[in-house]
This record gives structure tokens, sequence and C-alpha cells, in this order.
């Protein structure tokens, strides 16, 4: 009998993705999707002012609400411990003093009571009857950020930091001497992440066990902080997360609000359940703080860097130590002999600021690709030449090779698509239609690696395979992703590949930020492949009347669902069925452990992702409208194992990133500090109306430093430069500069070619 | 009937009887309760999602009487004697409607949290006036906030499904 036809590797394939049944019929289930007998529904009480002190708390009228089981507060929520960071990945949380821990009140929205009831409807009347009286202070939520005196080593949520950096040369001298200067500051606003899915938790005890629904972006980190708050050993607690309504960040680490829910749960005995609301979501689960970075820029006549400082300041929390760190690229992205990278922290009476998608880099490259389209204009150079003359030969700031960049390949594919070299560069000399077209470009780049990952992997003896891993599915298609590698790895069709994850209780994965958990988890699925085959060729040679029966494991090999003699070639193979019902097994299994590539002492090469987009604007003089009308975008992030899924990412990327340039700002009041457009008509984000054709090229470059397979991540990289390239096009087609995102009616309207 | 619970304490609760994917559920409800909540949290029909409560995502669009409703609207007593259509009795995964199966198709969703909704405007967008260009479908979509920001998959979708349109391929 002819060998079966060696099926075609399920690896680069378009795949629908295989939760995709469960998410269209609404079966799929997020964490509030879940229901368990005698679940009690709590509501916070939020402050309503930014600073100050909460002088009395009258619960009075809420308890006696018929339905109300309890209204929590300072004095009976028992103890909650603080947590502290830990090794990797374990006790990060950007907000680190627990829910009611004193009286002081640090930003508006702050919970400082929690009504819990048989229903959700009491639980909200109860928690609106909740009376505060404050000892009330001006809150400080001004939008022009001034350093804060700090130290030059400042703490972060990862650490000790030095604020100076980056340095190489001597950058202040060689801008003083530069032929051409650039010195502009841009402002990124205070954005807020508006996952559509609320976050909530939904937490029960047995004992001194507790387990956790809560949709989270990483489940162990959760675990960790919620066992040092609760007191407990991490086996006791175990948090499910098996679909998560997207996050970008605003998901990574624990909120006050699940810690809340954990805690009424312990006091009152039962299920609780606490959803918060969508202006809960502005005030207490994270948001990107507000950015102001001076860039300058010296360069010779004919465009060369001779000198670059990026010096930042970002808002923050009254007590925590979250990083902006805009800085991130900026070192390496160019090439110049003297560079300078330095930041500063403004504290204001908001929430902490949290990741949110692309931390730093996006509104890093929104300032640094604006200061090098505002060189291009100074030299009336084309842009994208101007790039190519400072494109570094090597990593300059760790003084490494790139494992694999190919942004130069970026701009030619880019420019070629969007039809580039038509572009004439004066403001408002391109028209169409009755509009003043306006062209724009930026480059981008994403940091690449492996966070620690590890894979369970199963061959069944009714021919399924089933592969497990603790990581989370954020809408990132992780899903899929892990059933083409167990299918790649197996020969078994991806019909026939069950996949777990979302549960503390299987073998540890790794969080979904960073754009690390596709390149984190194929060294483990393939070492798990490796044990699991070492597994299956033992039963091959030990299983009486098996035809591998006395050869040695060694021997053999496995390929597209089969066991074969490697001197007998794959056409006498066994399907691992047959094996291993002859051997009366039901599965064999392997597990297989990948480290992270922040724990390799030496690396010795830098990796990151790359990418650029071009963009078109149409500008509308008579009714001051502008639109983004056209974008094309190439990707350079290694290999794509799902396309279908990875267009689908950078397409979302920049559809945020037109909300990012025109639409997104949380904006507070000043009197009370409280963010005023809080909810999803006043906080305006991109709807299917605002988005052009979005033309999407993956270079498909593998990078084998990152993994085996050579793929990077995409979830981050589409966001940043957008919105540079956006203003540029702005420019191009309004004459005005717009330095302050998001750009408004009010910046266009003083536009030459209104008249 | 579901398993719908009466409160202690005297919380008065009253009787409704819903209609539900072809279904009657007679419910004890809180008379503040929303017709999203009911169906969330009384007949655990949770396909449809909570996105803002204000009618300003679209996350949790239903169908009531054929027509696309922001169910976080709508007070679930006094829905009595309507049809409503949840995304669980358009299909389901063994026998999904042709808009969910160009959804999977098409890569039209990434998270999954607002689809239900997406899904039951675009079912109801195709006995609607919608043009037949792109421009027209996008504009009734927008009532539909995706933050995942997979529009064009969706446009792609809907257009692939409409029969006026001759299933046009991007």
């Amino acid at each position: 009998m002819p060998a079966k036809k060696k099926s075609k590797s399920p690896l680069g394939i378009k795949t629908p993705r295989v939760d995709g049944p469960l998410k269209v019929s609404g079966l799929a289930q997020y964490a509030s999707d879940f229901h368990f007998p005698g679940t009690l529904y709590a509501v916070p009480v939020e402050a309503t002012i930014a600073n100050g002190r909460l002088a009395k708390l009258d619960t009075a009228a809420a308890e006696k609400m018929p339905g109300v089981r309890a209204v929590f507060h300072r004095q009976n929520i028992g103890k909650i411990f603080r947590a502290v960071k830990g090794e990797g990945m374990e006790g990060i949380i950007d907000e680190r003093r627990p829910p009611f821990d004193d009286d002081v009140i640090r930003y508006y929205g702050q919970y400082i009571a929690l009504a819990v009831a048989d229903t959700f409807e009491t639980a909200k009347a109860a928690a609106g009857v909740v009376r505060a009286t404050y000892r009330q202070k001006k809150p400080n939520v001004a939008t022009d950020l001034q350093a804060d005196d700090d130290p030059a080593k400042v703490n972060t949520s990862f650490g000790p930091m030095a604020r100076l950096e980056s340095e190489r040369g001597n950058a202040k001298s060689a801008f003083t001497k530069a032929a051409v200067k650039i010195d502009h500051t841009y402002v990124t606003p205070l954005v807020t992440h508006n996952p559509i899915e609320l976050q909530g938790a939904t937490a029960m005890w047995d004992g001194d066990r507790v387990t956790i629904y809560e949709e989270s972006q990483g489940i162990f980190n959760m675990r960790s902080v919620l066992a040092q708050m609760f007191g407990l050993p991490k086996e006791n607690v175990r948090i499910i997360t098996k679909f998560v309504g997207s996050g970008f960040g605003s998901k990574l680490w624990p909120w006050t609000h699940c810690i809340l829910a954990v805690a009424a749960a312990r006091e009152l005995g039962a299920p609780v359940k606490l959803v918060i609301s969508r202006k809960m979501m502005f005030q207490t689960v994270g948001h990107r703080p507000r950015t102001q970075q001076r860039v300058r820029l010296g360069a010779t006549k004919t465009g060369k860097l001779v000198s670059l400082q990026h010096d930042y300041v970002y808002s923050k929390s009254i007590l925590d130590d979250y990083q902006e760190d805009c800085g991130e690229a900026t070192a390496f992205h160019y090439s110049v002999p003297n560079l300078r990278v330095e930041f500063g922290r403004a504290k204001r009476h908001t929430g902490s600021p949290t990741p949110m998608r692309g931390p730093g880099a996006v509104p890093g490259f929104y300032a640094t690709e604006s200061a090098l389209n505002e060189l291009a204009a100074a030299l009336e150079l084309d842009p994208v030449k101007l790039r190519i003359l400072n494109e570094p030969k090597k990593d300059e700031s760790l003084d490494q090779p790139f494992s694999s960049r190919h942004l130069l390949k970026c701009f030619a594919v880019g420019a070629k698509r969007f039809g580039w070299a038509k572009r004439k560069p004066a403001v408002g000399a391109m028209k169409r239609d009755g509009l003043v077209l306006g062209w724009g470009m930026a480059g981008c780049a994403w940091t690449a690696g492996r966070f620690p990952a590890e894979v369970n992997l199963r061959l069944r003896d009714d021919g399924t395979v089933r592969v497990a891993c603790g990581t989370q599915d954020i809408g990132t298609g992780t899903y899929t992703i892990l059933a083409q590698l167990a299918a790649e790895k197996t020969g078994v069709p991806l019909d026939k590949v069950e996949v777990a994850l979302g549960d503390t209780s299987l073998p540890e994965g790794p969080v979904s930020g960073g754009s690390m958990v596709t390149g984190s988890l194929i060294p483990a699925v393939y070492s798990a492949a490796e044990k699991m085959c070492e597994a299956l060729f033992k039963i091959a040679v030990n299983t009486p009347g098996s035809p591998f029966e006395k050869q040695k494991p060694d021997q053999l090999s496995f390929s597209d669902g089969r066991v074969f003699a490697k001197k007998g070639g794959p056409a006498k193979g066994v399907p691992f069925r047959d094996l291993l019902s002859r051997a009366n097994v039901h599965y064999v299994a392997g597990s297989g452990k990948a480290g992270g590539t922040s724990s390799e002492e030496n690396p010795k090469v830098s990796m990151n992702s790359y990418g650029c987009h071009f963009v078109e604007v149409t500008w509308q003089p008579a009714i001051a409208q502008l639109r983004v009308s056209r974008v094309v975008t190439v990707i350079d992030a290694g290999r794509i194992i799902n396309p279908l899924a990875g267009r689908n990412q950078i397409e979302g990327a920049v559809v945020m990133g037109i909300g990012m340039a025109l639409l997104e700002e949380t904006e507070y009041d000043p009197r009370n500090g409280a963010p005023i457009n809080s909810n999803l008509a006043d906080y305006m984000v991109a709807v299917n109306a605002d988005v052009p054709p979005i033309d999407v090229t993956f270079l498909d470059y593998p990078d084998k430093a990152v993994n085996e397979l050579g793929a990077r991540g995409i979830g981050e990289i589409g966001l940043a430069g957008i919105a540079a390239a956006i203003t540029d096009a702005t420019y191009h087609a309004t004459g005005v500069r717009v330095r302050e995102l998001p750009i408004k009616i009010e910046d266009l309207l003083t536009s030459s070619i209104l008249r | 009937m579901s398993d719908s619970r009466e409160s202690k304490d005297g919380v008065e609760m009253m009787p409704v009887t819903l209609r539900v994917n072809g279904r009657n559920f007679d419910v004890q409800i809180d008379s503040r309760t929303s017709l999203l909540d009911c169906l969330r949290e009384t007949l655990q029909l949770t396909g449809s999602k909570k996105g803002c409560d204000h009618g300003q995502c679209g996350a949790c669009t239903v169908h009531i009487n054929g027509r696309r409703v922001n169910s976080c609207l709508c007070l679930a007593a006094r829905h009595e004697g309507d049809e409503i259509t949840t995304i669980e009795g358009l299909g389901q995964p063994e026998d999904l409607h042709p808009m969910q199966t160009a959804f999977v198709a098409c890569d039209a969703y990434q998270c999954g949290y607002c689809t239900s909704g997406q899904i039951m405007s675009a079912v109801a967008l195709l006995k609607e006036p919608c043009g037949a260009d792109d421009a027209s479908v996008k504009e009734l979509m927008s009532g539909n906030i995706c933050r995942c920001g997979a529009y064009p998959n969706i446009v792609e979708a809907i257009q692939s499904v409409r029969p006026k349109n001759g299933g046009k391929k991007k």
C-alpha cells in the first residue's frame, strides 16, 4: 500500500479560528458568563472626590434595603495583605495599595465601599444610597506636565530604573553644532483601553481555597498576587479565564475590584459576582498616561542625524510607579552617534496607569517619527529617503547586530503599494474629486522575545490530540495557534485537536502581553512533542504484538500521525491510535518547557519587529473635514503562523491608531478630578464608518533567533507609528502641524487652505 | 421555566412571561431589571453581552419582533408578548446562520465579545434599506463598536451574505 501523502503543514496558512463557532453562537464563556447557585451580586461605591479624606460613611440606608446582604468598607472587609513583587512575572499589580486600606482618597472613583445583594438591581440601588462625607482638597489633574523632583534612579513596576535611560556620545554639544535642528514637544493624551468586555470577577471559596473567574491577560501573576493578598499558598488559588473580551493591557495585572470580590465572597461564604461599569473602566483599571515628549534632532545638510535627544515626562498616580517607557525604541531605531534619552514623571490624582497596547513605544514613536518627518520637511527631503539615510547597521545602543531587520524592505514594499513615487511634497499640492489629499508615512518597531512557557501535549487512543497551556486567548488567536502547532507536530487535522488554556491548573503559560505568546509557545510545544514521542516510542517497542516490538526507541520516528522505523520509512508507519489501542493506553503525553529571553545572560542579538505605515487623508476645506482615506502597512514580524488572524490584528491596530490620532482622549474635570467623558459616546473610538481600506503586507522573514519557526509577535507593532503618519499626512493636506493628539477640528481651523 | 430566584426580606419581584428564541419563560424579576440582565442573569442566555449598559456599544443587540434593539436600554417587564431573538436562537455551532458562518470564514472578530451584537445587527441589516456599497454597510454597522477593530472583515462577512450583492468578494 502506498504511503499516505504527507499532509500540508497547517503553519502559515490562513486558518479560521478554531474557537470561531463558539464565538459566533454566543457559547464562548467570558468571565461574567458563568453561573453558580447562590451567587450574590456586588456593586462598588466610588469616591466622588479625587484628593482628600473620607470623613464619614453612612451605610444605614443601604443596609436596611431588602435583599442587601452586606455593605463592606474599611472596618468590615477583613484582612487583606499587601502583595510584593516577586521573581519574573510574580506579584505584579499596578495599584498596590489594597482596597479600603486607608481613608485617603487619591483619585476619583477609588472604591470606598461595596454593596452586596441577592440581585444586581438591589446591589446597584444599595450602592447608590451609601452616603460619603469627605474632607476635600483640590486635586491635581493638570494636563501640562512638569517633571517632579525625582532622584536619578526611580522605582518602576518592574524594579529600579535610571531616569537617564540611554546615552552615547555628547548629544547636547552635537545638537548645538548641528547644521539643521528640530526642537519640538509632542503630546499624547491620557487614553483608556476600553475593551468592550467590562472587567469583573466571580469569586467563590471552598474552605481555604478560592476559585476566581476573571478575564485576565496573565492568570499566573494574578494567582500570585491574590495568594499573597489573602495569605494563601499559591496552590489554593485557581484562576479561570476561558475567553477574554480583549484587554489591550488593561487586564494584564489584577485590579482592586477583583480583590474586593474575593474578600466579599470570603466574608459572606457565597459566590460573589462583581462586574464594574463602563464609567469605572475609566477610573480603576488603568489607562495610558499622558506624555509630553521633547525631541531634539540635529542633522547635517544632507540629512544625516548627528544628535538625538528624547526627553519625556508622563503622568502617574500618587502612590504607584508605573513607567511609560517612551524611549524604548529610540536608542536602537536610528543610526546616530550622539544620543540621550531621559524621562521624568508627574504625579496626578488619577488611578494608576498601566501598559496599553505598545506601551512606551506607541507614544514614543509618535514623537520621534513626527520629529523625523519635520526634519524631512526642513531639509526638503523625502521622508522615506531620510529614514534610509539613517538606517542603523546594528543596534547602536547595545552594540549588537539585529537578529533580523528588514525595515528598508518595508519602506520599499509600502512605498510601491501606496504609490508614494507620485507624491508632490508641497502642502495642498495634491487633489482628488474636489478634496485635498495629504500623504504621510512613518516607521515603527516593537521589541521581540520570549516569556517562559510550559506546554503539555497528549496523543489519545481515539486519534485526537490535546494541547494544554495556562496562557490566555485575548482575541489574538492563541487557541488557533496552539491547535496549528499541535497539528503540525502530530499530523492530526485541526478539528481533532482540543486546546485547553486559561486555567491555573494547567502548565504555566506566558502573559498575553508584549506580543510574545506565539513566540514563547513554539519552543514549548516543540519540546513537548519530543517528550511525547519518546513516551510513544517506548510503548511502540514494549507492547507485545506491536510491529515495532523489540526495536529500539531511537530507531523510530514519528511524523504525520504515524510511527515508523527510520530504516523502513514512513510508508510502513502505524497510526499512533493503533499503537495506543493495542497497548490499552488512553493517552501518551509529553510536557515541554522553554525559557524566556530575558533570563538569557548575554543575548547576542537585538530582537525586534519592524514596520511602516503610509497614510492618505482627505481634507475638505469647505466643512473642515479630515478623513483617513487609505492606509498601507508593511510589517516585518518574522514568520506569520496564521496570516488570517495576523492581518486582522494589524488592521485592528491601525483602526486603534486612527482613534489615537483623531478621536481618543480621556478628559479630567479640574474641579473634582473626575474623568468627564467616561462613557463610549463621549470618549470616541473608531467605529466602522471611520475605517478606510487598509492594505497589510507581512514580509515573512523568519527570525530564528527568537524560536525555531522564526515567529515574532504582531499584537502591538501596528499601533506604533501610525499616528505620526496621520499627522504628517494632515500637515501635507492642511499645512497644520498638530503636535498634541488627538487632532481636533479647532487645530485644523488654522489651515491656510480654508481660505 | 428558568431558575429565577425570589429574594428574601420582602424584595418585590414581579412575574413576567418572556418569549425568547421561540420558547416561553415564566420568570420572577425585579421591575428594574433590564432585558439584557434578565437574559444574562435570569435566563442564563449569556451570548448577549454587556459592554456599556448605556446603549452606546451595541454588544447587547437582540431582535425584538425582527428589529434590532439594544437590550440594555429595555426593561424586561415591558416585553411580554414580544418575540425576542438572541444570538443563541440565531444558530448553534452545528447549525449556524449564514451570517455566523461568514463571520467565521472572514475572521470578522478577534476577542469575540462584541460579536453577538455585530451578528444580530448584521442579520437585521439584511432586511433594512441599505445601499449595496461598503460605505452603506459601514454606516449601518457603526452602532456596534469593535474595539479590536475587525471592521474590514465584518464588512466583508456581511457583503458575502447579502443576496442582492451577489455574494461580493473583497
